[in-house]
């Protein structure tokens, strides 16, 4: 591929390469890789601690964007969004050695994201955005909602991991999703 | 969630902030190899698919009855080619029988007709004596003057070779008519010639000559039997 024809893939939109890789445009297969790979990957790493089991998912999901692009609704959400929920759905699963359904997961998790993450730099920028948010936060809030998301943890495993308080780590785990909230309006 | 589209944009909303946390994960690029990995995988399924869909675009599936058109064909030929020859011999076969059945007809209207001039009443008969040309032959005529038929049988030698016997019905007045030539081997298989002549006739003699083969208009060779009526 050329510089220009590469240029111009990064251009497109998320829905224009889906379009075509639902027309089976590898190449459109391949710019969407790129496009996102790092993110999932480094979820999938952080919550896996595997890179080997990292790439699986990885492959596995892209893999899946390829065989049911068509059945992928813009109008329900954004493909990034989803590529991250299904990731960290994924990574948890084979962590805790559950199954999941992964053809249903296109259609029915619907994930808004509040900005694109179409473009490197949208990306570093929001990247820095949430590190920020997270610096911000206290500690204990920080790291219970980091348990939640990356470890998959329930509120009371969470409770009893820190030797909190389960109401404590319900509030801080509200709060902390009502400042990101605030922080990404 | 279908009922409440607010709450489902809301619900897709939460989870997309909540999604945002993945980017508190440590930056990682994932190794070239996986992306080559993917794309040989989606290549792969890409041939797998496509391959057997120009097959069908190009070449419609076979039908089963296509496997029989050329046997059919082949047996259809041979059938024809077989129907063909047995249709030639039973022509063959048809025109000797119609052959066989003509012989047949003459063979019944000579002797219906011998009968009838031997059964009637008014028939006559003479007797047909040598002449020195040939001493020993003799001969009779049945005649029907009514009928206007004949018939007669004579025990005559081998005519000479391109010859044959011609039997005449003399008139009162007028030229002889001829009633037919005839060889002796016939008569002595037990044939009778029978012969029409003009009904009515005033016929008062009967004579046999020896002939050209084929006969003729009148007589021109030598009397061998004379008959008187």
């Amino acid at each position: 591929m050329s510089r220009a024809q590469r240029a111009e893939q990064q251009n497109d939109s998320d829905w224009s390469l889906l379009e075509r890789v639902v027309q089976k445009d590898e190449s459109a297969l391949a710019a969407l890789y790129d496009r996102y790979s790092g993110l999932v990957f480094a979820e999938a790493t952080r919550i896996l601690r595997d890179s080997g089991a990292a790439e699986e998912v990885l492959q596995d999901l892209f893999y899946q964007v390829w065989r049911t692009a068509e059945k992928f609704d813009p109008a329900r959400g954004s493909l990034p969004g989803w590529l991250l929920v299904a990731a960290r759905n994924r990574s948890i699963s084979r962590l805790r050695r559950r199954s999941s359904r992964d053809d249903d997961e296109l259609t029915e998790n619907s994930v808004v994201l509040p900005c694109s993450l179409e473009t490197t730099a949208a990306q570093n920028q929001l990247l820095g955005r949430v590190k920020t948010i997270l610096s911000g936060m206290p500690d204990g809030q920080r790291e219970a909602i980091e348990l939640a998301y990356f470890e998959g943890m329930t509120h009371s495993e969470i409770a009893e991991h820190l030797a909190t308080p389960l109401g404590t780590v319900k509030t801080r785990i509200r709060s902390a999703v009502e400042i990101l909230k605030q922080a990404l309006a | 969630m279908d009922s409440c589209p607010e709450c489902a944009r809301k619900l897709a909303e939460a989870r997309g902030r909540i999604a945002l946390l993945s980017l508190a994960a440590p930056e990682q690029n994932p190794p070239t190899v996986v992306k080559q990995r993917l794309l040989e995988k989606v290549r792969a399924e890409k041939s797998s698919t496509i391959a057997p869909a120009r097959v069908r675009e190009t070449r419609p599936p076979a039908r089963w009855w296509n496997t029989i058109w050329a046997p059919a064909a082949l047996a259809l030929a041979f059938a024809t080619v077989f129907l063909w020859i047995s249709d030639r011999g039973l022509d063959q076969q048809l025109q000797q029988i119609r052959q066989t059945t003509q012989t047949y007809q003459e063979q019944t209207q000579h002797a219906q007709a011998l009968v009838n001039v031997l059964a009637a009443q008014d028939t006559v008969t003479v007797k047909l004596d040598a002449t020195p040309a040939m001493p020993k032959a003799w001969g009779y005529v049945k005649y029907n003057p009514r009928m206007g038929m004949m018939c007669y049988t004579a025990d005559l030698p081998e005519p000479p070779p391109d010859k044959v016997y011609q039997m005449w019905a003399v008139p009162v007045t007028g030229n002889p008519v001829s009633a037919g030539v005839f060889m002796p081997a016939a008569a002595h298989n037990g044939q009778m010639p029978v012969a029409k002549v003009p009904t009515g006739m005033d016929c008062k003699w009967f004579c046999v000559t020896v002939e050209p083969k084929g006969g003729k208009s009148a007589p021109t060779g030598p009397k061998v039997l004379v008959g008187t009526l």
